[in-house]
């Protein structure tokens, strides 16, 4: 049965208008673009606004005065728009760039290169472990990691006796990355029919109850 | 001379792909959902999870880019709420609030719809977080210092739920629905070894797919829409992700006859220019 949900008629006449572009561009196509973006723009303001006025409650009512520091560090932040005190709002991006810094670069050397290393070591015994298909898998994964990261460390590289061979790892590298980029874009392309069906699955299923 | 195939309009091409989503929708041709192990694994941790057990669903991204983990999400809180598990949503990202949102609406598992969850009891959605990294490690750190309110305003002692879960050390487990999956690993698996499950768009699945290697037993990812289907079928429903494998299945072959087409065009053209 058709919806008689009004929020579901609004987001199908949206649906419904942005799939016009299809056909070439057009007035309904614009309407859903730029409710979108209004939408979407107005959304973050409120959404920024209600945030900064529940964080720093606890700063008005007396309860945790040192959130004068993000205040202040935040209202700095915005000078950034004023050319000639421009300079002011790089005190705020140090600090924040500090702090994500300080925060992320244990976790990120600890996972993503201590726990990748880690990771291409152990499966590498895993090479003779059946079945067949994961033998393949695995003795791909443990060859192609370490040339990948050779093309990338070795982009550069000063003329030596052992040029010839790093040149060939360098292209086996470079084919490497290619495959991955096409692997990459399938995969991208089979996320976007996803998301058209999703919305016509929204379409049929919601709001034309089929 | 050569036949000469006619020119296909780009309009025609998209009427075509059109017709063949809305039919594989409306009347879906029943495709077997081979079942795989990442998937069942994910499951199996789930079911194994002790009655009253607090999952946080959380992360960053944009609602667009995240809403294929839906369909694996969705048919993730029928099972989380059937076994009787309590689930509190982190927001990380502004569109992320919006994304709980839908999935715990489509999953129709509040008591509202005539589903056993009761807010505030069985699950809570928090707040949006700004500060990404240090918002998340400041919530694992210390919930209540990290944020005051519910996403209704509702101060969190006042919510049964909140007042169970104060630090990492009440979370069992950790559901990433969105595409800052990296951030979760680091923190909440990495750092202080709580186990990850991530319901992986599919154009993710093959940059982050190590992290399983680097975590074993730790770390668990779906894949896509095929992933949700799969958890569907665990679950016992047929919703998004079926209905997307569905539609893979005819698109292929629309494809395949595309493919053949413009590859047939080419070469007439190509022997009509040698001529």
């Amino acid at each position: 049965m058709i919806s008689t949900d009004p929020w579901i008629w609004l987001s199908a006449l949206l649906t419904i208008c942005s799939y016009s572009l299809l056909y070439g561009d057009n007035p309904l196509f614009r309407i859903g673009v730029y409710t979108y973006a209004g939408t979407v723009i107005g959304h973050s303001v409120v959404t920024g606004y209600f945030t900064l006025k529940s964080r720093f409650l606890p700063l008005f009512t007396g309860q945790k005065p040192i959130l004068i520091i993000p205040l202040i560090l935040g209202i700095m932040s915005l000078f950034v728009a004023w050319r000639k005190y421009a300079w002011v709002a790089s005190f705020p991006i140090a600090v924040m760039i500090g702090v994500g810094t300080g925060i992320s670069m244990r976790a990120l050397m600890m996972t993503d290169i201590i726990g990748n290393v880690k990771a291409v070591i152990s499966e590498a015994a895993l090479i003779f472990t059946p079945p067949l298909t994961d033998q393949i898998g695995y003795l791909i994964k443990v060859i192609f990691t370490p040339i990948a990261v050779f093309y990338l460390l070795f982009t550069v590289f000063v003329r030596s006796p052992a040029s010839k061979p790093a040149e060939y790892l360098r292209t086996i590298g470079k084919y490497i990355f290619l495959i991955y980029f096409g692997l990459s874009v399938g995969s991208a392309i089979m996320q976007l029919s996803g998301l058209a069906v999703s919305s016509l699955y929204r379409l049929i299923k919601l709001w034309l109850g089929l | 001379m050569a036949m000469r195939i006619p020119e296909l309009k780009s309009q025609y091409i998209w009427a075509i792909l059109l017709a063949i989503f809305t039919v594989a929708i409306i009347h879906p041709i029943e495709i077997p959902i081979p079942m795989s192990k990442a998937t069942l694994d994910v499951y199996n941790m789930i079911e194994n999870l002790p009655e009253g057990s607090i999952v946080a669903v959380g992360g960053a991204y944009v609602f667009a880019f995240d809403l294929e983990s839906s369909a694996s999400m969705i048919a993730c809180l029928k099972q989380m709420a059937r076994n009787h598990l309590r689930v509190v949503f982190v927001p990380l990202s502004v569109e992320a609030v919006q994304m709980h949102k839908y999935c715990i609406d489509m999953a129709r598992v509040d008591e509202k719809y005539g589903g056993p969850w009761k807010y505030g009891r069985d699950y809570v959605q928090l707040p949006y977080m700004p500060g990404m990294d240090a918002a998340l490690v400041a919530f694992l750190t210390d919930v209540h210092s990290a944020v005051a309110t519910d996403v209704y305003g509702t101060p969190l002692d006042e919510l049964p739920l909140m007042r169970d879960l104060h630090s990492y050390k009440d979370i069992s487990l950790w559901i990433c629905i969105h595409w800052a999956f990296p951030m979760i690993v680091r923190y909440v698996t990495s750092e202080r070894g709580i186990p990850s499950v991530y319901f992986a768009q599919a154009a993710a699945y093959a940059s982050y797919a190590p992290y399983m290697a680097m975590y074993p037993g730790k770390v668990f990812m779906t894949l896509g829409f095929l992933g949700g289907a799969q958890y569907e079928k665990l679950v016992g429903i047929k919703g998004l992700g079926y209905a997307a494998m569905n539609a893979y299945s005819f698109l292929v072959i629309a494809f395949v006859i595309f493919v053949i087409l413009g590859n047939i065009t080419m070469l007439t053209r190509l022997g009509e220019e040698e001529e």
